[in-house]
């Protein structure tokens, strides 16, 4: 008889609204952090250590949150709200402001991606009022790198992940009718497209070390993907689930595993390897909205977080033993 | 020379048995037994003389000198040479005659000795061959053949009769009859060569011999011997062929039927028995009544092989396929007799639809075509009557002989196709049709197999093992990349989700299975039933009867998954919690008009399974049959029983209790059932014999009233000890005498069950009054059920209602003896 699943390891409360989006981070520098953003507009900052919220930021005017990135070196924090603008926050030494914001004109769902280049140089690619384009900004100036657009009719920009390959940065966006574009963000074109869902793509992630990614859909299908050295993505496996709808799907960072959050309240823990389900976290009483791993360097402290929508975050230890 | 020496025999033999029995003197006796060996070359010593002088010899009169000289071999030799060159046939009918006549002494013991070196000299080929030969022996009276052949076929029950637990292994059936065996076979060896040679041999005392022996039960031992060495004998030699053929000729006729039995049985594959048999079924009227009736029609213990050979036999040579044609048709026939399917029993039928199958998998096409009518016929009457059996095993062999014949007559379009459960012995019936194409490669190569199978089996599993290693290093290859080092979790708990919410209250429940059109709503309300109805007895009182109307009136539509027993397990709910009203609606639904069969079998399963859970003392499984008001109770004094509890277990912890046993006490608890048993079953016994447009329980809905039976049977055992068993009793018994002489099983089975209830649970002293009139009657009727019924079931519950009687009866009669 196989294990009952885990319970989680503890559970936020008191976010007050619906959690969208989650963010680690626990470099070593001080204490462990979680932010979450909610429904609401605010910005919780969550000790790991008290298990308390460390600060709330009131943020976006009311509007939802819907992403939120730490850069890695100074205690800067980005979000991006549903009133259609990015904010930079300066949290260092206890401060708490807006140091700068971006009107994207994005009405959309549709998450930003970050990459840190070099220090000092990051960035960011975020939707813009036309919704099947891609906009790619450098952080400090607000200077436009590139805009990227299918040539195809595909939909909506749904969402998309940037990293830095050897070529220069790459990017992987995904649209309203299933397709998977990948696009090279020096040259301003586009590498390669994959039909990989029949629905929206709802979210993705890719796992840079083995060139692999995968996509959750509004579909009962998870499908992976790899990218070859001709930079075409190519299908590879898919797993089907029992009810329908992945809001967002994360790799750990060390590619054992592969966690998804379902619009059946339920968060599944798959192989990474081969997508053998392997869990089914079942505590959320409503749809969950976000998965997201802890950055912990020592990986048995590693942890799993899922935001939902019935206002409450669950930490998970799973498969973090050895 | 003759004349003048015919004198000088006689006296001198009679001269030297005197010797014999006075002398002590070893040389003397020597030499009068080597006299006596000599005259041996006399045909007329051998003829008239030898038996008296053997009797004379091993008589217990003349035993002394023989046995305090014993040791000697000066004496024994000549005396061993004596005996054991002598006329075989007079010897053993000497030897066994004195065993059987003796008292114990030491003769017997030498005569056993004796015997026992008798047969392990090989006396017994000698004695097979003189009577073999032409123109040795033979020419006796047929009566001493019939006495030696007698004697031979029962040594070992001849010498276990005298001397009982002391008998020698030798002569024990087990060992003899396969010396025996042996020892034809020399014979037979010996007479092979004697016809190259163009000698004449007579076979037939050998086939009386064998005959008698197979008459006698004994064909295993024989066969078990013989018929491997024959079938393989006979492979490479047609000479050998035509010997056993000739053999089995001369069989007797009256002992045909158990020779050829035991022949058939040992026989692997129709080959060999068509090599043995050659065509003795189309030449031998006795044979061919065996063979193609006897052993297919009216035996039924056979194993499926022994059919397989026979009716491959039937089949191999164009001479004997008529018969084939012959057996099908009347297997056929009593395939589709619908008297035969309520009279026989259940493996009898199998053993006929196997023979069945078997016939018409060996029929070629045009034999197909020319008794296409025929099958046609018996299909569709043998399946008909089979499908309308209440039995199960018998529906479903007919569903497959149909499809399988159906198959074989390849109609276009028309088809038979049945569902069914596949168990082992479907597969076994399909596997009969499906054996034909290899028969011919069982033929080639036949048992060589038998012999060679230690040999080959090895071969066939290493290669099975390396398959299985091949096949697991592949495995592991691809398990390289596998996320196999995670061990998943349980993931049982991982179901669709549901859009809608169970329903909280029992009218809401009712609404939803009543009026909803939403599957999912249905299965919810459905699921949630049993625990609403449990758990709210207030409410469900309320509308009881009009839930249980429409539970009852459900129809599958969603093809829920468990509809069945979610909704029965909701009706027992229902009859539990609010037992009267729902049990007169049920009972009265019974029989009213308009209910289908499935809803009629659902009203007595639910009344059964509603009367078991009321006759059982309430247990915390169904605390949520508690009314609710007691819950709430509970909960306002939660604290208080709380320290009661606390206080009572430490008491408990520092009492030292002498006595252990009295902790435990089963509390008494009233029985919910008995005092509402008489509800369940009075209104079930009133209307049986009012016949209804839509259901007539007493002609074609026999099934109903099978189940009834049992029902009643059922709710009379639960009320054991309630004040109403005896009228019950009563009730339930003269209903039970109409229908007693049912024709189908399932009623009689039903019958049984509902009589042994009333024995088990009706007082006895009340069942004795009762009864007193029809006692003998029932107990006659019981007595022939028992013994003559045609199924095993009702057979056993006979018995059973026989001892039960007997129990009671003695009970009750012994009762006033002890008072007294």
């Amino acid at each position: 008889m196989a294990r009952p699943p885990p319970n989680p390891l503890y559970i936020l409360r008191g976010s007050g609204d619906v959690v969208n989006t989650l963010h680690f981070c626990c470099d070593g520098q001080g204490p462990s952090l979680l932010y979450s953003g909610s429904g609401s507009g605010a910005i919780h900052v969550w000790n790991l250590t008290t298990r308390r919220p460390e600060r709330v930021l009131e943020s976006h005017s009311g509007n939802s949150v819907i992403w939120l990135q730490a850069l890695k070196e100074s205690s800067t924090l980005i979000s991006q709200g549903r009133d259609m603008r990015m904010c930079v926050w300066d949290l260092s030494e206890g401060r708490g402001a807006v140091t700068d914001a971006l009107f994207t004109g994005s009405v959309g769902f549709c998450q930003c991606s970050l990459l840190e280049t070099q220090p000092g140089s990051t960035l960011l690619a975020h939707p813009t009022e036309h919704m099947e384009e891609v906009s790619v900004v450098e952080m400090k100036s607000w200077t436009q790198v590139c805009t990227l657009k299918p040539d195809l009719k595909l939909g909506m920009l749904m969402c998309m992940k940037m990293w830095q390959a050897e070529s220069g940065p790459v990017l992987c966006a995904g649209y309203e009718d299933g397709s998977v574009i990948l696009y090279d963000v020096s040259h301003r074109r586009l590498f390669s497209c994959l039909k990989a869902h029949t629905e929206p793509v709802m979210c993705l992630d890719v796992d840079v070390c083995r060139q692999k990614g995968v996509s959750g859909s509004s579909d009962n299908i998870l499908q992976s993907w790899t990218i070859d050295d001709q930079r075409n993505l190519q299908m590879h496996g898919s797993v089907q689930l029992t009810n329908p709808g992945v809001s967002s799907a994360r790799v750990r960072a060390d590619g054992k595993i592969l966690a998804t959050a379902g619009w059946d309240n339920n968060v599944r823990v798959f192989g990474w390897k081969k997508l053998k389900p392997l869990a089914v976290l079942q505590h959320h009483t409503d749809m969950v909205n976000s998965v997201a791993f802890s950055d912990h360097q020592d990986p048995p402290q590693r942890l799993l977080a899922a935001a939902s929508k019935d206002q409450r975050i669950t930490v998970w230890s799973i498969y973090s033993e050895s | 020379a003759s004349a003048g020496s015919k004198v000088p025999v006689r006296l001198q033999a009679g001269s030297c048995l005197r010797t014999l029995s006075t002398s002590r003197d070893p040389r003397e006796i020597a030499n009068s037994l080597s006299t006596l060996t000599r005259f041996l070359e006399n045909g007329e010593f051998t003829r008239l003389h030898y038996t008296h002088t053997l009797q004379a010899l091993v008589s217990a009169r003349s035993c002394q000198w023989f046995s305090s000289s014993s040791d000697d071999d000066e004496v024994r030799r000549p005396w061993h040479e004596f005996v054991f060159t002598g006329p075989p046939d007079q010897t053993l009918l000497v030897l066994l005659d004195t065993i059987s006549s003796t008292d114990e002494c030491a003769g017997l013991d030498r005569c056993v000795s004796v015997l026992e070196k008798f047969l392990s000299v090989g006396r017994l080929e000698a004695l097979l061959w003189s009577r073999c030969k032409v123109g040795g022996v033979c020419s006796d009276s047929s009566q001493l053949t019939e006495t030696v052949v007698g004697h031979l076929a029962a040594l070992p029950s001849i010498t276990s009769n005298r001397l009982h637990t002391k008998t020698p292994d030798a002569f024990l059936p087990q060992q003899y009859y396969p010396l025996l065996a042996t020892n034809i076979l020399c014979m037979l060896e010996k007479t092979c060569q004697a016809l190259r040679d163009g000698q004449d041999c007579s076979l037939g005392f050998v086939a009386q011999l064998l005959g008698k022996v197979c008459m006698q039960g004994y064909s295993s031992f024989i066969f078990e011997t013989l018929v491997p060495r024959l079938s393989s004998l006979t492979r490479t030699d047609p000479l050998w062929q035509r010997v056993i053929q000739k053999l089995l000729e001369k069989i007797p006729e009256r002992c045909m039927e158990s020779v050829i039995t035991g022949l058939i049985f040992n026989l692997r594959g129709a080959a060999a028995v068509s090599r043995l048999m050659g065509n003795l079924v189309v030449t031998n009227k006795k044979a061919q009544f065996v063979l193609t009736y006897k052993l297919v029609l009216q035996q039924y213990q056979h194993p499926t092989r022994l059919l397989k050979s026979l009716l491959g036999y039937l089949a191999l040579n164009a001479e004997r396929r008529p018969l084939l044609k012959q057996v099908l048709q009347s297997v056929c026939q009593v395939w589709c007799n619908s008297s035969a399917i309520k009279h026989t029993c259940v493996e009898q039928q199998l053993y006929v639809s196997k023979a069945l199958l078997l016939c018409v998998a060996l029929l070629n096409l045009s034999e197909i075509e020319e008794l296409r009518e025929e099958m046609l016929q018996c299909m569709l009457g043998g399946v008909q009557c089979r499908l309308d059996s209440n039995i199960e095993r018998i529906r479903r062999m007919g569903m497959v002989v149909g499809e399988c014949l159906s198959h074989r007559l390849d109609m276009p379009g028309s088809q038979l196709k049945f569902k069914y459960e596949p168990d082992e012995e479907i597969i076994e019936l399909k596997s009969l049709m499906e054996s034909i194409p290899t028969k011919d490669s069982e033929e080639s190569e036949p048992e060589h197999q038998s012999d060679d199978t230690s040999r080959l089996q090895p071969e066939s599993e290493t290669s099975l093992t390396q398959s299985v290693t091949s096949q697991s290093g592949r495995d592991s290859d691809s398990e390289l990349d596998s996320d196999d080092d995670l061990t998943p979790y349980d993931m049982s708990a991982d179901q669709e989700k549901k859009k809608s919410a169970p329903p909280r209250y029992v009218r809401d429940c009712l609404e939803a299975l009543m009026s909803s059109n939403d599957a999912e709503r249905v299965e919810l309300s459905l699921q949630a039933a049993e625990g609403l109805l449990r758990k709210n007895v207030k409410a469900t009182q309320e509308v009881s009867v009009q839930f249980c109307k429409v539970l009852l009136h459900l129809d599958d539509r969603y093809n829920t998954e468990g509809f069945q027993v979610l909704r029965q397990n909701a009706m027992v709910a229902l009859t539990v919690t609010d037992t009267k009203p729902v049990v007169e609606y049920l009972t009265t639904e019974f029989y009213s008009l308009n209910y289908s069969l499935r809803q009629r079998l659902d009203v007595l399963e639910v009344l059964a399974l509603s009367a078991q859970e009321l006759s059982e003392p309430i247990t915390n499984k169904h605390t949520g049959a508690q009314p609710i008001a007691a819950v709430a109770a509970r909960d306002q004094s939660d604290d208080i029983t709380h320290w009661r509890q606390i206080v009572e277990t430490r008491i408990q912890s520092k009492t030292r209790r002498i006595s252990k046993s009295a902790t435990q006490m089963v509390k008494a608890v009233p029985n919910r059932y008995a005092s509402v048993a008489g509800s369940f079953i009075f209104p079930l016994l009133r209307n049986y014999d009012r016949s209804q447009v839509t259901f007539d329980l007493l002609g074609t809905d026999h099934l109903v009233l099978g189940r009834l039976l049992h029902t009643l049977g059922l709710l009379m055992h639960l009320a054991v000890n309630a004040p109403v068993a005896s009228q019950m009793g009563r009730a339930l018994l003269d209903f039970v005498w109409a229908v007693r002489f049912h024709t189908d099983q399932m009623v009689r089975r039903g019958v049984m069950f509902a009589v042994c209830a009333v024995f088990l649970s009706m007082p006895s002293d009340t069942l004795l009054t009762d009864l007193s009139d029809d006692l003998m009657e029932t107990r006659a009727w019981l007595a022939d059920v028992a013994e003559n019924d045609c199924d095993t079931d009702c057979r056993s519950l006979a018995v059973q209602g026989l001892i039960l009687l007997d129990k009671n009866l003695t009970t009750q009669l012994q009762l006033p003896d002890v008072e007294t």
